[in-house]
């Protein structure tokens, strides 16, 4: 627990040296961003976890393509609209909010809307809107590096790419786990417990962020 | 069996394991809150939980380090150069690395200045400017990056001789004079240093 707590400090925001690595940058530096997009996206496990709730029950490989890109789609309208538009959203309540949609996703998993409360809202949409928070949680981490603003849409966009690039290894890596997993017979057991795990995270997430907004 | 996609199949489970379910993961999710989240990143302990775990105040900010010793003695001076038109002059004192000086300088007119360092270890005549400008004076405290020499170029630029006067204090151990191509290093005596005890 002690080992991992530097990690849950520093895993989330684009850490010091690294911002001002690339505000010292000027002109368009498509790698530096880049990278800084891939290492956001693959360190920071509130992404990785929804992305793990979206693709737990998911067994064919169109389904999982459908939901990430409606995930994508969202993500990048709002990284890329918030930032250009200078959209200014408290960076702790979007972090609850994603936080929040980690537990939604594993309340869905487990049947939840459908068994307690009578009414199936659609996975998709849901993916989609949330895809939308993720991508304004995004933003706020772009714009903390307070980028000039020439070259802001080459910059932005190069860490828009790094996001995806980033995303689809996560997800390789996630998806080739839960092939393994699923071959077993006991993977519907596990899986409603995995997503009770899950949930948990996303409450423990969101309740971290809301205690930022409310003392940091 | 349905066929959404949202579910890999197999029978869903009962309303009231799911509402089991999920009490008991945001149950987890307080406790862990309350009794290490909060501890260890925020410093609030509701429970007293962090204080028992030892775990409290984990991520509390060093505090700034208000004293530091040090090993050289505390040295000052202070010294005056004319500079006639177009004349030059570098002045610097020798510091260990993270050696703390304070120092005032101020001229009759304006004189261009490079406040500047050359590590001890750098490539010969590897220079790193702190401050450029043109001013009449500057004030500030100073902390040394690295061993080396560490001061002033000042030049005048006017068509008037300009006086410079330089006071400095701190913990160096010679100052350096650059001036006509010459150079001169002078050992500055700890008891040189404005308001040191007297004996």
């Amino acid at each position: 627990m002690l080992a991992l707590m530097p990690v849950i400090v520093l895993a989330h925001n684009i850490s010091g040296a690294n911002a001002s690595f690339v505000q010292e940058l000027s002109g368009a530096a498509p790698v530096p961003f880049m990278y800084l997009g891939a290492k956001h996206m693959v360190t920071g496990y509130d992404h990785i976890l929804y992305l793990l709730g979206v693709v737990f029950f998911l067994g064919r490989f169109r389904d999982v393509l459908i939901y990430v890109t409606l995930f994508t789609l969202g993500h990048s309208i709002t990284l890329t609209g918030g930032v250009l538009l200078n959209l200014s959203v408290n960076a702790y309540l979007v972090d609850m909010v994603i936080g929040l949609s980690v537990a939604y996703k594993a309340f869905e998993n487990i049947g939840g809307f459908k068994q307690v409360f009578g009414v199936e809202p659609g996975a998709r949409i849901a993916v989609f809107v949330f895809g939308l928070c993720h991508g304004l949680g995004l933003a706020t981490k772009v714009q903390q590096l307070s980028l000039s603003s020439e070259n802001l849409l080459s910059n932005m966009l190069s860490f828009n790419v790094g996001v995806e690039l980033g995303q689809a290894s996560a997800l390789t890596i996630i998806v080739v786990i839960l092939l393994q997993w699923r071959r077993r017979s006991a993977f519907q057991r596990h899986g409603f417990i995995a997503n009770m795990l899950l949930m948990s995270a996303g409450f423990v997430l969101a309740g971290y962020q809301f205690a930022g907004y409310l003392w940091n | 069996m349905q066929t959404t996609e949202s579910t890999g199949a197999a029978p869903q489970p009962r309303r009231a394991k799911i509402l089991l379910a999920t009490l008991m993961a945001l149950c987890a999710a307080v406790l862990i809150l309350v009794a290490l989240v909060l501890p260890a990143e925020f410093d609030r302990d509701p429970l007293g939980v962090g204080e028992a775990l030892g775990i409290r105040g984990l991520s509390r900010q060093p505090q700034l380090e208000r004293v530091r010793d040090e090993k050289t003695g505390y040295r000052g001076e202070a010294v005056t150069f004319e500079l006639l038109p177009f004349e030059f002059v570098e002045y610097k004192y020798r510091l260990h690395e993270g050696g703390t000086m304070l120092y005032s300088w101020s001229a009759t007119a304006e004189v261009v200045f490079d406040f500047h360092g050359e590590p001890d270890a750098g490539p010969e005549g590897f220079a790193e400017s702190y401050r450029l400008g043109k001013a009449d004076g500057e004030n500030g405290a100073f902390t040394a990056p690295y061993g080396g020499i560490h001061g002033w170029f000042w030049e005048n630029r006017g068509t008037h001789p300009v006086t410079v006067t330089l006071t400095t204090s701190g913990f160096y151990s010679a100052a350096l004079q650059f001036r006509d191509g010459l150079v001169s290093e002078k050992t500055i005596n700890e008891e040189a240093a404005p308001g040191a005890a007297p004996d």
